[in-house]
């Protein structure tokens, strides 16, 4: 049976949200799009399971989230290794955005827990409701929201550091300016 | 600690009152709910801003060449997984 075009033309339209998120899992644009094509595979081989109407990113985003989960738990070692030298990378070549503030947000970005960033980055920029979130990465919505509020509470942290550097206190100022910044 | 649920790899459809956007265009509107969080407004104006852009940096690269080629390539055959 030949895939019906509206169905390929919406996989097809998931596919550059598909890539930002793996990149947002994996660090590496290269491991990403192997991410993604091994999930369109599957998810081209798994079709008669995709019921036509319904939300086609969301499908999409579950199948690539649970092969990099299954992949993860793998090779952990080494992807927390990745993860590692992709914060190193983003510190050492800020040309690669050529915004330098931009580039602090990725490296706080990368310093997050996996699962939280994972939260944030689906309900704060893929755009899915905190209850796609939730179907997406398989708990409840209550976990969805309480990780988006903790990354949004430790970007907010991290960020605000970076921004009293600017003024180049030292360490016991720093410390000050940080304990006075919460209520 | 809760124990971690099996999950499916091919979900069944989220429920109909979610919002099913059939377009990514749709489906990327910024959206701003309520806030829960006790963050400055500006502070997480900022996050989300630049969340955003360092995302649609990636989107706006659209879809690489090879994995076009892929997908037209598997919907034409007869049996996907051959």
């Amino acid at each position: 049976m030949k895939l019906d075009p509206a169905i390929r033309d919406q996989v097809l339209s998931t596919v550059p949200s598909l890539r930002a998120f793996a990149i947002s899992l994996c660090g590496h644009v290269d491991r990403a799009d192997d991410l993604v094509q091994e999930t369109l595979l599957r998810a081209l081989a798994h079709i008669d399971s995709f019921e036509p109407g319904t939300n086609m990113p969301a499908w999409l985003f579950t199948i690539l989230r649970n092969l990099f989960r299954s992949e993860y738990r793998k090779r952990r070692r080494e992807v927390e290794d990745a993860e590692g030298r992709y914060a190193e990378t983003l510190k050492s070549h800020p040309e690669q955005t050529g915004h330098v503030e931009f580039n602090e947000f990725r490296v706080a970005l990368a310093k997050l827990p996996s699962d939280q960033r994972e939260a944030l980055i689906l309900v704060g920029a893929s755009g899915f409701s905190y209850e796609e979130a939730a179907a997406i990465c398989g708990c409840a919505v209550g976990t969805i929201k309480s990780r988006v509020n903790r990354a949004r509470t430790r970007l907010a942290d991290l960020l605000a550091i970076d921004s009293v550097d600017d003024f180049g206190p030292d360490r016991a100022t720093r410390a000050v300016l940080t304990g006075t910044g919460r209520s | 600690m809760k124990p971690g649920k099996p999950v499916n790899a091919e979900p069944s459809a989220p429920d109909a009152d979610a919002e099913t956007p059939q377009a990514w265009d749709a489906m990327r509107r910024p959206t701003h709910r309520k806030s829960e969080v006790r963050l400055g407004r500006e502070v997480q104006a900022r996050i989300g801003q630049q969340l955003r852009a360092l995302y649609d940096e990636v989107v706006k690269e659209g879809v690489p060449q090879h994995i076009d080629d892929l997908v037209r390539r598997l919907s034409e055959q007869e049996d996907p997984t051959a």
